[in-house]
């Protein structure tokens, strides 16, 4: 079962070993918006990832990810998405970090799994980069 | 009647649990970063065991653990007598589940919705680490103190405005006042301070902005409600909306409440911090007043 993905499209080049400190814009990739059009999109991958908070349903999962996943409906473009465990593309398609958090917990992963994957990083890399501080403060803040 | 007697805001993570666990909640078994965190919160255990409230009102958001996209309420308020522990992928953690008390959960409903808040009501509501990663920290595993949970949508736009929520703690102020017991309640707000834990900004914190938000809450909530989400997400992460939920307990305080204690910090990936208030009078009436303790 793969946490890290090795095969992503998705990931952006991985860089030196130092991040940068994140942008203060809300863009992509810097920032995804679960969008009421994602969320729309993702209806049944988030069925299917939430379905992962109990343990014979993990179980069922780890056994038969095809079949599993056909049974929600996840549509097929989808369900290679989960196969490949693309975390950045997962969520792209319209998955809630916190739904497909649920699928990485089940795969033996963390939220740093999917972070070092969004950032473009190895985890090990994120892990110690984290916290990413910034001190900039809004304009009108008291 | 019942009383406010005061309120905490405090941050959540799913780290501060698995942390807790990994320590088995003994102080010389948390690493420094976490110890830092641990530390914290021993000023706020001392409060909250000073305040000695009889009841909870505790304002959290669920992160997908019990709630799911199909139905996603925007305020959901827990009923009942009990709540149990929610699964969030990792198997349950060894801790007992929350105790409630539905009569609280009844007449708070009642009150809200009488008040325009359309509350979704869970007679069956499990909780998720944004009550039970910072409460070990807080208040011994045996939960002595009922709560009536609040479950604020931070998961599904559109998010409730910050002026609701600080609409809301005006409103549970009054619910909990309007309550015929002889309750103290203290009501509690749980977000994270900054973070950002997806996308290319993963790891995001902002130590100045929580330390200014905790030093001006207590003074100047207009104004920080004021100020566009947008703006707390750009400079603390797509999680500091979460701040928001802080709103509602300083409404739910009166005007003349007063900051006892705050502290930050930033042990690994989310801004973490506390804020302690009372309303006046309230501590003297439990302790002698320092300069008695003292002299």
């Amino acid at each position: 079962m793969p946490t890290t993905p090795t095969d992503a499209a998705t990931a952006p080049d991985p860089g030196g070993a130092q991040l940068d400190a994140p942008p203060t814009d809300l863009d992509e990739p810097g920032t995804i918006g679960f969008t009421p059009r994602r969320a729309l999109a993702g209806a049944s991958l988030n069925r299917f990832a939430l379905s992962l908070r109990s343990e014979s349903n993990r179980a069922a999962f780890l056994a038969d990810e095809e079949a599993y996943l056909a049974r929600y409906g996840v549509p097929a473009e989808q369900r290679d998405l989960v196969a490949r465990r693309d975390w950045t593309a997962l969520l792209l398609a319209g998955g809630h970090l916190q739904a497909i958090l649920k699928l990485a917990a089940a795969s033996g992963g963390t939220l740093l799994d999917i972070g070092a994957h969004n950032v473009g990083c190895d985890r090990g890399v994120l892990a110690t980069a984290c916290p990413r501080l910034i001190d900039g403060l809004p304009e009108r803040m008291p | 009647m019942a009383e406010v007697i005061g309120g905490i805001g405090i941050s959540h993570s799913p780290s501060m649990g698995v942390e807790y666990d990994k320590a088995n909640g003994t102080r010389e078994n948390f690493d420094d970063r976490w110890g830092a965190w641990y530390d914290g919160c021993a000023g706020v255990r001392e409060l909250l065991a000073r305040l000695d409230p009889s009841h909870l009102v505790v304002v959290y958001n669920d992160h997908l653990n019990y709630f799911d996209l199909d139905n996603y309420p925007t305020l959901a308020i827990g009923v009942g007598d009990g709540f149990r522990q929610a699964d969030e992928g990792f198997g349950l953690r060894d801790l007992p589940d929350l105790p409630g008390d539905a009569s609280w959960g009844i007449h708070l409903t009642e009150h809200l919705v009488a008040n325009d808040f359309d509350m979704t009501v869970s007679q069956d509501l499990a909780i998720d680490h944004g009550i039970f990663s910072w409460l070990p920290y807080v208040s011994d595993p045996a939960w002595p103190v009922p709560l009536t949970p609040i479950a604020v949508n931070m998961i599904r736009q559109p998010l409730p405005t910050q002026r609701r929520l600080r609409d809301l703690g005006l409103a549970l102020r009054a619910g909990i006042e309007a309550m015929p017991t002889d309750d103290r309640v203290l009501v509690i707000a749980t977000g994270g301070m900054s973070h950002q834990i997806s996308g290319g900004r993963f790891g995001l914190a902002n130590a100045r902005l929580d330390r200014r938000f905790l030093e001006t809450l207590p003074t100047e909530l207009d104004a920080l409600v004021a100020l566009p989400r947008e703006e707390y997400v750009r400079y603390g992460g797509t999680e500091a909306a979460e701040l928001s939920l802080w709103f509602t307990m300083r409404a739910a305080l009166s005007e003349r409440a007063r900051s006892l204690y705050s502290f930050h910090t930033v042990p690994q990936i989310t801004g973490c911090g506390a804020l302690v208030m009372a309303e006046p009078g309230v501590l003297e009436r439990i302790d002698p007043p320092m300069e008695e303790q003292t002299s």
